[in-house]
């Protein structure tokens, strides 16, 4: 155990680069902290409104600078290694996704099969039009957002563009569709707590209404930079993938809570 | 390689902002080692609080089921699964595939981040009004009556599953992707198989847990009836998500912790990994079989017989990729030439408190003992056997075998040995005595037991042995700060091993780890030593 210095055959100067930093992950981490955790703890555990908008406000901010910052970045990022695509996670962490939407369904099931009588007691009269409104918007904006791809992969970035604004406006169409069919519900006095099929009702829709919010988001987080001519293919491809999980989700929400 | 670090000096910027996997890796390491310094303080609290019949420290339950809390939870969500899974995986992982840094650096930095930001939402629990008071599992209805801050405990899992999936996410496109030219499926690592291993795990099953507890948050802060039997919900749906969650965790830091042994005892041996394909199938064996056993957790909550014999089967027959396991670990030992440094003895020790821990397994998977023992200190002194000793004396195994890598210096020593002796006497004093009153009927988790005035002589002796413990936990750690710091230079491979971090790149790695791209030829592995009688050559082989 002599010696030990003598054995360092790679001097300092062989690394090249330096160490990599990026503000953004750090940004965004705590701007979910404080918008999420912080916020609602404040508005619910310790009714404090005050505090929960003093966090929010620091908490959107923090975020939106975070995730601005990451996506300018990821414009220019070169993969570690060929053939590594940015988007190469994204299968991976939809599996994931898969289980978390299993394990709402799973609930459901459990609380539909050892229920007496479904739809419990306050549930009114669910209409099917509007479900079937809001599969069309969500089957043709999965379309449009492939057309979108398509596009961009023959070099028109600006039939990207309008394309990509068509896929926006039917995921907002999409959303606008739950937020009046909350509403809607809410005014027959059926909400989240008014009986089981509320309470899985809510949780579902709203999981995945979530989702489509998230996907709307990083529509936008490609479309700013699309407006100035940057585009990364890889992003897109990546959000265009999450898109259409979300599509295919909203087969399996709209069977199982409206349908059945 | 410490030139290096001194040259470029200290930048608190680089560190913070850092997206590098070594960094994100030591500051995974910080953290950990803060949540079980935290989280061993309550279980000092916790053992005095039971060292005699009658209230010791607390005037009432509430304090104590609070230590309880933060004790359980932090331990396993913030020391063990990050120390093995953000830490050794992060530090590692990348070396030893020969990459230059994860798939997606930004990614991992957020997952880092992430970790922080929930040990910091449950160290505000010790600040707050009303801290949360539901153990680590969380069962309603207590969790959703309580008026306790259910929410931090939702929100801390929330944070820690987050980065967990992601890190998944990033672990595994880093090992189908990032592999150096000839470093080959079945040429990686142990360590590396059951770190991926138990990312799969947690990509599969940590969502079920975060469901599991989203549903909670709603039942006590928006009114909706999950777990309520009298609105038509299910009040033991919840302790199935829990444990279909809860019970593959033990897998996710079981695997990483035997796949830390493979190394340290392959290199200490310079021996070869006895049966290297049958580990391998082993560990995805345990992965398919892990997911089907979680209903024993309930076993005495109700169920019909089917259900239970069925999940006995299961839960039996996981002992049979295990013990594949333990025989690759055991023949890897079989004729080599052993040293004897402080990860070698952490690793001994590790396969002593395995065996422990494992066999008193057995009884509680069988359902006519388990009657008998659910609920005892036996259950106690099981689980703290495989997750608090071998669990963590695997994590301390890392740390000392991978320490000349990441400082460029040993961290062996007097003091290293001594806490390690200390650390051993004092986790089985604590221990074995709560197996004996187990079988005689002490409940687990009390704080006092006036029925029970014959156990007070074994509860005296698992608080000293926890005394003990503390004091060599303190040495251990005194001993990695000053080791960091002022101990022995190291040259780049120490132990003489075959592995890439050892033998491709500097003590401690730069910037994108490896001078030169990795390429390694068709005869390479990482565990190939020559053949040679036993004793023939001495762990430590500098250059000259």
């Amino acid at each position: 155990m002599t010696a030990m210095s003598a054995t360092n055959h790679h001097p300092a100067t062989a690394h090249a680069h330096h160490w990599e930093v990026s503000v953004a992950p750090i940004a965004a981490v705590f701007g979910v902290f404080f918008l999420v955790p912080m916020a609602f703890s404040a508005y619910f555990v310790y009714n404090s409104p005050l505090l929960a908008i003093i966090f929010a406000g620091i908490g959107v901010p923090l975020l939106l600078f975070g995730v601005a910052k990451w996506v300018s970045e990821g414009m220019v990022y070169k993969p570690l290694m060929e053939g590594l695509s940015s988007s190469a996670g994204l299968p991976v962490f939809i599996v994931s996704e898969i289980f978390i939407f299993l394990a709402l369904f799973a609930t459901y099931w459990t609380l539909r099969l050892s229920a007496d009588v479904w739809p419990p007691a306050g549930t009114p009269h669910m209409p099917a039009l509007l479900p079937l409104i809001m599969t069309v918007l969500l089957v043709s904006s999965s379309v449009t957002i492939h057309i979108g791809e398509e596009k961009l992969e023959h070099g028109d970035v600006a039939g990207f563009r309008s394309w990509l604004l068509l896929t926006l406006l039917l995921g907002g169409l999409f959303l606008g569709c739950t937020v009046y069919e909350y509403a809607h519900l809410a005014e027959q006095n059926f909400v989240p707590s008014t009986n089981a099929f509320s309470t899985a009702f809510f949780s579902i829709t709203g999981f995945h209404a979530s989702h489509v919010l998230v996907g709307l988001a990083a529509f936008v987080a490609v479309l700013v930079p699309a407006l100035g001519g940057r585009t990364n293919k890889y992003l897109v491809t990546g959000v265009s993938i999450y898109w259409h999980f979300v599509d295919i989700v909203w087969f399996f929400v709209a069977s199982q809570i409206y349908f059945w | 390689m410490s030139d290096t670090m001194a040259s470029s000096g200290f930048n608190l910027k680089e560190w913070i902002f850092t997206t590098d996997h070594k960094r994100i890796g030591i500051l995974y390491l910080i953290g950990s080692i803060a949540a079980l310094a935290v989280a061993g303080l309550m279980a000092l609290l916790i053992r005095a609080e039971q060292f005699s019949p009658g209230m010791q420290l607390i005037s009432n339950g509430d304090t104590y089921n609070k230590w309880l809390y933060f004790h359980g939870a932090a331990m396993i969500l913030a020391f063990l699964i990050p120390g093995l899974t953000g830490f050794l995986a992060n530090y590692v992982l990348p070396l030893m595939i020969g990459a230059k840094d994860v798939a997606f650096p930004r990614i991992n930095a957020f997952s880092v981040w992430l970790f922080f930001a929930a040990i910091i939402i449950a160290l505000l629990g010790f600040v707050v009004p009303d801290a949360p008071d539901i153990m680590w599992t969380g069962y309603p209805p207590y969790s959703v009556k309580t008026p306790g801050n259910t929410a931090f405990y939702v929100f801390t899992v929330h944070l820690l599953g987050f980065s967990s999936i992601l890190g998944a996410v990033n672990f595994l496109v880093t090992v189908i992707y990032l592999r150096a030219p000839g470093v080959t499926w079945f040429k990686l690592n142990i360590f590396v198989w059951t770190t991926v291993a138990a990312f799969v795990i947690q990509l599969v099953f940590i969502p079920v847990l975060a469901a599991a507890v989203t549903m909670l948050l709603f039942d006590k802060y928006l009114g909706t009836h999950f777990f309520d039997p009298a609105q038509g919900g299910d009040v033991l749906l919840y302790q199935n998500l829990f444990w279909f969650y809860s019970h593959p965790a033990v897998y996710v830091i079981f695997l990483p912790a035997v796949g830390v042994l493979f190394e340290v005892i392959s290199t200490m041996g310079k021996n070869r990994v006895f049966n290297y394909k049958a580990a391998v199938y082993a560990i995805w064996g345990i992965v398919a079989i892990t997911g089907e056993v979680w209903v024993h957790h309930l076993y005495v909550a109700g169920m019909p017989d089917w259900i239970r014999i069925g999940q006995m089967v299961t839960t039996l027959l996981i002992s049979v990729p295990v013990g594949l396991i333990l025989l690759s670990l055991w023949g890897t030992l079989y004729r080599a030439s052993i040293t004897y440094n402080t990860a070698m003895l952490y690793a001994a020790a590790c396969l002593f408190l395995l065996l422990v821990g494992g066999l008193t397994g057995i009884p509680l998977a069988m359902t006519v003992v388990t009657v008998h023992l659910a609920a005892t200190a036996f259950v106690h002194a099981h689980f703290h056997f495989v997750m608090g000793l071998f669990a963590a004396f695997c994590v301390f195994t890392g740390v000392y075998y991978w320490f000349p890598k990441m400082t460029g210096r040993f961290a062996d020593g007097k003091l290293a040995t001594l806490s390690f002796w200390i650390n051993m006497i004092g986790v089985n004093l604590t221990f074995w005595p709560l197996f004996i009153i187990g079988v005689d009927g002490m409940p687990r988790r009390y704080y006092d037991y006036p029925q029970f005035p014959q156990f007070e002589s074994y509860h005296h002796l698992a608080t000293y042995g926890a005394y003990i413990t503390a004091v060599g936990m303190l040495g251990m750690i005194v001993n990695w700060v000053y080791s960091a710091f002022a101990g022995r230079k190291a040259p780049e491979n120490p132990w003489g091993s075959a592995s890439l971090e050892w033998t491709h790149c500097p003590s401690p790695p730069g910037p994108g780890n490896f001078p030169e791209d990795v390429v390694v030829s068709e005869d390479w592995s990482p565990y190939e030593y020559e053949n040679r009688p036993s004793g023939a050559r001495t762990a430590t082989a500098p250059a000259e």
